[in-house]
């Protein structure tokens, strides 16, 4: 069979790449229905320990797995040097950058991203004009979606700055992967992901306010019902720190407290997993229950940390993304390392021509859309959905960006009709604090259907453990 | 002139509340056309003073214990420029861009931007195009007493056609946005001898003509001028409002408003300057 | 431990107390429903049972008159009141939910196995001879979850709310149960005296201790003793009350000096009572007084400890 697109674990001549080798002896030497079994045995331990992705009614207590996929997705350590390396240069820049847009403006001075692009933009907080943030980190959790394409390159697709999620499921992945094939880690020397938690703990603790020796860090979740629940509470008890609720803090004077059953404790880093939009009442949506009144304040005041910042949307914006590359040359003096996805810029006339004349070929995605709406893929799009889209790009073409649509890498995976490619992609969750740090590897998803191309949980899209290689 | 305010704000509670939090706008922004002789903000605990993100000079207010009312009470003296004619000094700052992106209160609808068009058609933005605009605001929505709950949207002031200064300074800002022209909201006082009520709410919109802000009173249909004090400005009411508030308990809520904006005789102004003296020696 | 945690955890243990309780109530009524008797007089008994659950009202606005076949299903089966069995258990797990950081992976297993396991019971028909046995699940599923918990779970503050919750809840419940009883006693159509005292004993797992303790006939005297003031019998107010002061003691604040005095009044009063203060024509009054006391200390932890905890100055 012939593709176009890269498979991890075979070449275009369907030899077994080197690194997938002892894999795939150690697979042919299972015997028949194995496979099957173990993966029954995946779905009932996954059951059983609770990992689900809450889809909570009153009465119906519904709660669905992410499915699984025992095949792992191995990066080779190279492979993985390079992409540790430029996801590091990426995750500096970003931030440079947003710590530059909250204060000197340089860039907009030097004319590298139109001022416009970022003061009218909705993700843009003035709230946060001239804060000054600990050791000037505000993306301390990074979670960059990389993908593979025809020849085996990597892109960065999308950087995730506000509240990253998915890092549960990579070490629950592991967990499992150790479980039930143990005899395979020791054919294979695979870098460890278990540290993640210890390795978050200190980062937060690292960026608690000036003074603060012992820092009170906190987990803040919208609650037991919202889909990312089991990660909240996995992640703080990892931490063993505690998981609030907004109603569980207050604002006393301009700092931040929890109510506990000794009294106010006051609390130093809030570890949020909610939007900018909920985090206080009096500041952003008047109408959020989720966050805590004051606490806007108490952090412009400088006396609690919030992380990520507040105001980070601005650097993952699709409209903001184009420039990535531009922001490493111009923070770093250095040239990216990873690439980005081509990309062209509609309010740019040349690139809006470019776009319109081939609309059948390119995916368009709406700037402040997020998660697969507003988006054209033209490809599989009907002749009259192109010409809708074409005419919401005419009215409003600073709305839209347009691609390539790329043949994302497929892996082998478990399906019904037994072992069969499907695309993946890769989160890696980049750490910054007082250094960068990010554990090998990070989440594969994978899009089970055939030839689909959306990872997503929440449209049927699977997981994967995730090897890089020691060398 | 020089205008005196006095403005006093109590809420009561049907039963005591546990805590309270309220964040005030409630001191005048340090402008070049005008500035505080004196002035004396009076809450019942204590209060953290923080400059917010448009400039505005807020204070966040915590009661902890059980509490069946919380009194905000407001006395002082502003002088303002008599040659104000709307036209405010050039600030240092935020950039007016910030004030182009609609917010919920002020996003635009199909008879929004039919009135923008009407407004602006192309024109530069000056003073002529500032007078239409609060003119076809106030044709749109008529000025009518008591009928808004503050939350609404200029979507649904318009569809409604009356509102108060509030609602009328929504649209228009709205209008605004919609043609590419940035406006902001702006709350404040106004000296008001009749029964008009002294707390109001008017717009700034971005002359690129004249490289400066013009403050247009829309309800008044009049460019801003010296018997108006102004409090705070912000994308939308949210945030300008004097108070923004919540608290824990308290069942229902009883609100009472005294304001009064006189003109300084000049007695008040020497009491209230042996007040500043004393004040600063203890 | 933050205060919504406690809070949680506190009530976990309340609602799977009372869900026990509401077993051994259930079982008492129904063990005397077999009796031979007039169904007037089942309906009365299973009215009085209604009223010191303080389900009564809800009850007969749902459902009208107090029937002999009603009462059964609904304080076994019943979805929209939490006065059931199955809404103390779906609370329970709700709690238990929230705060599955704070509790161990066990005491969750168990407390969803049981929920799991109701929801299909509640589905099917149930046949006469089921109910008996339903009775015995629901008690069983309850110990189970203590022994999981005391066996399991770190002796912090958690668990302290824990136990005070419970304890609580089944005192409390012992001195409704004990009321129902003397209400249908005093009724009048108090006839075998002995077959109602010893259905009572029996349903609260004290038969055996009773006839250890008095090697004596069944009288109501002696059983409001064992129920109320014993210190050896598990289920006694005496031991509810005296556990709930011991862990109120462990989790002390600067608010709670007030709430452990009373709490401390209370088992002193219960420790030192004398058989005459719970005599057949004050027990009445006597229970009454208990359970206002426990509302009453509720009330109090609740304040001191679970909602918005204010400044001291």
């Amino acid at each position: 069979m012939r593709t176009n697109f890269y498979n991890e674990m075979y070449t275009a001549e369907q030899s077994v790449r080197a690194h997938y080798a002892a894999f795939a002896d150690w697979l042919q030497s299972r015997p028949a229905g194995w496979l099957e079994q173990k993966r029954g045995e995946a779905d009932a331990l996954f059951h059983r320990l609770g990992i689900t992705f809450a889809v909570y009614g009153e009465e119906q207590g519904t709660e669905r797995l992410i499915p699984f996929d025992i095949v792992p997705r191995v990066l080779t350590a190279a492979e993985w040097a390079t992409l540790a390396q430029g996801l590091e240069q990426r995750v500096r820049a970003l931030n440079a950058f947003i710590g530059d847009v909250y204060g000197a403006q340089r860039i907009l001075a030097e004319g590298i991203v139109p001022a416009d692009v970022i003061l009218t933009n909705a993700q843009f907080r003035p709230e946060m004009l001239g804060v000054r943030v600990p050791g000037n980190t505000y993306t301390h959790i990074a979670g960059i979606d990389i993908v593979r394409a025809g020849a085996g390159e990597f892109y960065v697709l999308e950087d995730n700055l506000r509240v990253p999620s998915g890092v549960s499921y990579m070490l629950e992945d592991r967990r499992m992967m150790m479980r039930l094939f143990p005899d395979l880690f020791s054919i294979y020397s695979v870098a460890p992901v278990e540290h993640y938690p210890e390795l978050l703990l200190d980062n937060l603790r690292s960026v608690a306010p000036a003074g603060i020796n012992d820092p009170t860090v906190v987990l803040l979740t919208p609650g037991r019902f919202n889909s990312a629940y089991f990660e909240h509470a996995f992640l703080a008890q990892q931490m063993g720190i505690e998981l609030v609720e907004g109603q569980d803090l207050f604002v006393r004077d301009d700092y931040v407290y929890m109510r506990t059953t000794r009294g106010p404790q006051r609390v130093d880093v809030i570890y949020r997993r909610i939007d900018d939009d909920f985090l206080d009442p009096l500041a952003f949506r008047a109408d959020s229950a989720l966050g805590v009144p004051g606490l806007l304040t108490a952090y412009r005041a400088g006396h609690v940390n919030i992380t990520n910042a507040v105001g980070t949307g601005i650097a993952d914006d699709k409209s903001i993304y184009p420039y990535v590359p531009e922001m490493i040359e111009f923070y770093l003096s250095e040239r990216p390392i990873l690439n980005n996805v081509p990309t062209w810029i509609l309010r740019r006339d040349a690139d809006r021509d470019y776009v319109l004349a081939n609309l059948k070929d390119l995916v368009v995605k709406e700037v402040h859309g997020a998660g697969g709406y507003g988006m054209l893929i033209g490809p599989a799009s009907s002749k009259a959905q192109i010409e809708e889209f074409r005419a919401r790009i005419i009215a409003h073409p600073e709305r839209y960006i347009a691609q390539p649509t790329l043949a994302l890498s497929a892996c082998p995976t478990f399906v019904q009709q037994g072992l069969a490619p499907r695309h993946i992609d890769l989160r890696p969750f980049v750490l910054s604090g007082r250094e960068v740090r990010i554990v090998p590897g990070g989440l594969t998803r994978v899009a089970l259907p055939e030839g689909s191309l959306v990872v997503n949980s929440s449209q049927g899209g699977g997981t994967k453990d995730t090897w890089v290689l020691e060398a | 002139m020089r205008l005196q305010i006095q403005h006093r704000t109590t809420y009561r509670y049907t039963s005591p509340a546990s805590y309270s939090i309220q964040l005030l706008k409630l001191t005048p922004r340090r402008e070049g056309t005008q500035r505080a002789l004196w002035w004396r903000l009076g809450t019942p605990g204590r209060c953290v003073e923080q400059l917010d993100a448009f400039g505005n000079q807020s204070h966040l207010l915590t009661l902890e214990g059980a509490h069946d009312e919380v009194v905000l009470s407001v006395d002082g003296v502003v002088e303002t420029d008599d040659a104000f004619d709307g036209r405010l000094p050039v600030e240092q700052g935020l950039s007016p861009l910030v004030f182009l992106t609609p917010t919920p209160l002020t996003g635009s609808s199909s008879a929004i931007e039919a009135l923008a068009r009407r407004v602006f058609d192309g024109a530069a933005v000056d003073e002529t195009v500032a007078r239409r605009l609060m003119q076809c605001v106030t044709e749109a929505v008529r000025f009518s007493p008591g009928t808004t709950t503050v939350t609404d949207s200029a979507i649904d002031v318009i569809a409604r056609g009356q509102g108060v200064c509030q609602d009328q300074t929504h649209v228009a800002i709205a209008a605004c946005r919609s043609a590419g022209v940035p406006a902001r909201y702006v709350s404040g006082y106004l000296l008001s001898e009749d029964a008009n009520p002294a707390m109001h709410a008017w717009m700034d919109l971005w002359s690129q003509a004249e490289g400066c802000w013009l403050s247009c009173d829309v309800t008044q249909r009049a460019l801003a001028g010296a018997s108006l004090v102004r409090l705070a400005v912000g994308r939308d009411y949210l945030d300008a409002c004097p108070v923004r508030g919540m608290r824990r308990g308290g069942g229902s809520e009883e609100l009472e408003v005294r304001v009064a904006v006189h003109e300084a005789t000049d007695t008040a102004v020497e009491s209230m300057r042996s007040r500043q003296i004393q004040a600063g020696q203890q | 431990m933050l205060s919504r945690t406690a809070d949680h955890i506190y009530w976990l243990g309340r609602y799977v107390e009372r869900a026990e309780t509401l077993a051994r109530a259930l079982d008492v009524q129904y063990r005397l429903s077999l009796l031979p008797q007039p169904a007037q007089a089942i309906a009365a008994g299973w009215m009085d049972t209604l009223h010191e659950l303080g389900l009564l009202q809800e009850f007969r606005e749902r459902f009208g008159d107090v029937d002999a076949e009603r009462p059964r299903q609904f304080l076994a089966f019943d979805r929209q009141s939490p006065g059931s069995i199955y809404g103390c258990l779906r609370i329970a797990r709700e709690n238990a939910r929230a705060v599955r950081g704070a509790i161990t992976a066990e005491m969750w297993e168990t407390l969803n196995a049981t929920w799991l396991e109701l929801r299909s019971l509640s589905m099917k028909r149930q046949e006469p001879d089921a109910f008996a046995l339903f009775i015995d699940w629901v008690k069983h599923r309850s110990q189970l979850f203590r022994g999981v918990l005391m066996s399991t779970m770190l002796r912090d503050e958690g668990y302290s709310f824990m136990r005070m919750g419970m304890s609580l809840e089944r005192g409390d419940g012992t001195a409704r149960i004990l009321g129902a009883r003397l209400a249908s006693a005093s009724g009048g159509a108090a006839t075998g005296g002995f077959y109602q005292w010893s259905v009572l004993l029996r349903a609260m797992s004290a038969f055996e201790n009773y006839r250890k303790l008095y090697r004596d006939a069944v009288v109501p005297e002696r059983v409001a003793e064992l129920l109320v003031l014993s210190d050896s019998d598990p289920r006694s107010l005496r031991r509810s009350v005296d556990d709930l002061y011991a862990n109120l003691q462990v989790v002390a604040n600067q608010r709670s000096r007030e709430t452990e005095r009373r709490a401390g009044e209370f088992n002193a009063l219960l420790r030192f009572g004398q058989a005459e203060s719970v005599a057949t024509g004050r027990l009445r009054e006597y229970l009454d007084d208990c359970v206002e006391r426990l509302r009453n200390i509720d009330r109090r932890i609740s304040s001191d400890f679970l909602v918005a905890v204010e400044t001291v100055a």
